[in-house]
């Protein structure tokens, strides 16, 4: 890529030395094509070169009058390096009969060549900074973009780490009715929520965890929330086993799960049944969370929030790699996801590492 | 029990059973109450609160079909009305703003019993509940209304506001017109005509609105009085103002 530039511009500045030798100068084509090529290429080469000079005063970091003495100066040099070099190759040509009188033509174009080498220095810096400009605005937006990745998943983690003060609440009071009437079975929805938070907690610390878990989390969660709708919730699940061990972001189903509830069950007056089923197809796992609706969806406020971070979420963490589908009829809901298998391994716990430590040590 | 205070009755609207349960338990623990019946739903609440006409409704707010707030709206006012909701912080500072009573879940049973003291002060001065201010306070602003809900006796009846041709004031009561039959509420047309969506419903007169998508033609009656031609053949006073308005949402 750089070559490929320097050759071009090189050579275009190698046929202007030789057009200025040849038409300004009168020389003949071939003398100052032997002439003219050898110093274009030579300062292609000085303008690529520019860069540095360039990068080392970039514009608005650096006073004006340092940028006019640096590319001043770096003009100059350049140009007066332009002019020795040439004098040099005119004197070996002048050696040989055929070239006789190329010292006396490059001597007659030296001012002519010195002015334009200057211009065309300064027009390098020129363009080296409009190249500088765009490259800090590109990698602007690239990091940009990351950093807004990274802080959309921070924020998605923080907002799923928070339990929904509906469920919350709901759940403390079908304890408080518990206590009298049932204490045991206050006990036991204590203890089921002390296992969701628990679990909520540590899942969403993860990057990926294995399906198998987000399972039992949602599962927790629908037990908790049987509790308090009784018989109006029924639960209907079907799990591939293969499924399990699969890779996903934590808690991407409890939102659905909870929206299923919340938009959907505790909407029905008889209730309903939330289904959720998995299965593997290809190099890719499929999820889906259905459950009924009110037709006339008259409770439907903040429905389709827990949806959408979803749909971001999945969007960050895989780009194209995950689909979502959302299928809303008039009296069912489901949405479905496709993600990427991602086998996980199970990380060696600490004890595992030091047991595999002392193995090496003894071998 | 305290002397000489009236028993008050009491019916507890809830669509979780456990909750329900636990309402009744708390306040068989008070004195002065009875509780008179429990509902599972918005419509049930209506119909008993219409034929039992009880002096005070625990009302949940989240609940299918019809919310509290519904049911509020197609109470008679005099019925104190104390709201009951796990979380909802919408609805909690619309009570604040209108000094209407309200209970969180899981309830206390002090603050049960200083909301059933305000009850019973509230019954005794007969202060009819802010319904329309209530409502208002309570609805979620650029969320226009999909259904209109009226009360015929103790039954609730559902207008779809796709369903709704125009609606016209009377005096204090709006009629709802819609499929060929016409609904009457008791609401100031002022005040349902904030509800509606502005893109379809428009006030075209003091006494009228109506649904764009039933309009037919504008038929000049008078000099400066046109008419407003309905699909179904029905005509509707224009005012300047209302032609004006119907206008400018033609054009747009």
């Amino acid at each position: 890529m750089r070559s490929g530039l320097f050759l071009v511009i090189g050579v275009l500045l190698g046929l202007l030395v030789t057009a200025l030798l040849a038409l300004h100068g009168g020389g003949p084509l071939e003398t100052s094509a032997l002439l003219g090529m050898p110093l274009g290429l030579l300062y292609g080469a000085v303008c690529l070169a520019a860069r540095y000079p360039t990068h080392a005063a970039p514009l608005g970091r650096t006073g004006l009058g340092q940028v006019a003495a640096t590319h001043g100066f770096g003009a100059l040099i350049s140009s007066g390096g332009l002019l020795i070099a040439g004098n040099i190759l005119s004197q070996v040509l002048e050696h040989f009969p055929r070239y006789q009188g190329t010292l006396a033509l490059f001597r007659a174009e030296a001012p002519t060549l010195s002015v334009t080498a200057v211009l065309v220095y300064l027009l390098a810096v020129a363009v080296h900074y409009l190249v500088m400009a765009l490259e800090s605005a590109r990698d602007a937006e690239v990091r940009g973009v990351e950093s807004q990745v990274l802080a959309r998943e921070a924020e998605l983690r923080a907002l799923r780490a928070q339990v929904d003060p509906h469920f919350l609440f709901n759940s403390l009071n079908s304890i408080a009715a518990l206590t009298s009437e049932d204490p045991g079975a206050a006990r036991r929805m204590c203890l089921l929520l002390a296992g969701f938070m628990r679990r909520s907690l540590v899942l969403g610390s993860r990057d990926r965890i294995p399906l198998g878990e987000e399972i039992a989390l949602v599962s927790d969660y629908l037990a908790i929330e049987k509790v308090r709708f009784g018989a109006r919730l029924e639960v209907a699940q079907a799990i591939d086993d293969a499924s399990r061990d699969c890779g996903v972001p934590p808690l991407i189903l409890q939102p659905l799960v909870e929206n299923a509830v919340r938009h959907g069950i505790a909407q029905l007056l008889p209730g309903g049944t939330v289904r959720l089923d998995t299965r593997l197809d290809g190099d890719h796992v499929i999820i889906s969370v259905a459950n009924p609706r009110d037709q006339e969806r008259t409770g439907t406020r903040g429905a389709g929030v827990g949806i959408e971070n979803v749909r971001g979420r999945l969007r960050t963490l895989y780009g194209e790699r995950a689909g979502m589908e959302v299928e809303g009829g008039m009296d069912a809901y489901r949405v479905t996801l496709r993600l990427p298998v991602e086998r996980i391994v199970a990380a060696p716990g600490p004890a595992a590492a030091v047991k595999e430590a002392s193995h090496v040590v003894r071998g | 029990m305290s002397s000489g205070a009236e028993t008050l009755r009491v019916v507890i609207v809830d669509d979780e059973e456990l909750a329900r349960r636990g309402m009744r338990r708390d306040l068989a623990q008070e004195p002065g109450l009875e509780v008179t019946a429990d509902c599972a739903d918005g419509f049930e609440a209506v119909r008993v609160i219409t034929e039992s006409r009880p002096d005070l409704v625990f009302l949940d707010i989240q609940m299918p079909r019809l919310d509290g707030f519904e049911v509020l709206e197609l109470l008679d006012p005099a019925v104190v009305v104390v709201f009951v909701t796990a979380h909802d912080e919408h609805a909690v500072r619309a009570f604040e703003v209108n000094a209407v009573d309200y209970l969180l879940k899981p309830v206390d049973p002090e603050r049960l019993r200083v909301a059933i003291g305000r009850a019973r002060e509230r019954v005794r001065r007969r202060e009819p509940m802010p319904t329309a201010a209530l409502t208002e306070a309570a609805r979620l602003p650029g969320m226009p209304t999909s259904r209109i809900l009226v009360r015929d006796g103790p039954n609730v009846q559902v207008i779809p506001i796709d369903a709704v041709d125009y609606i016209e004031a009377q005096d204090d009561y709006i009629a709802v017109h819609a499929a060929g039959k016409s609904h009457l509420k008791a609401q100031p047309i002022g005040r349902i005509e904030t509800t509606l969506d502005p893109a379809r419903f428009v006030r075209i007169h003091r006494s009228y609105i109506l649904n764009l998508d039933r309009l037919a033609r504008i038929e000049l009656y008078a000099k400066d009085s046109r008419m407003a031609i309905l699909r179904d053949g029905a005509q509707l006073p224009l005012s300047r103002a209302g032609h004006a308005r119907l206008k400018e949402l033609l054009q747009a």
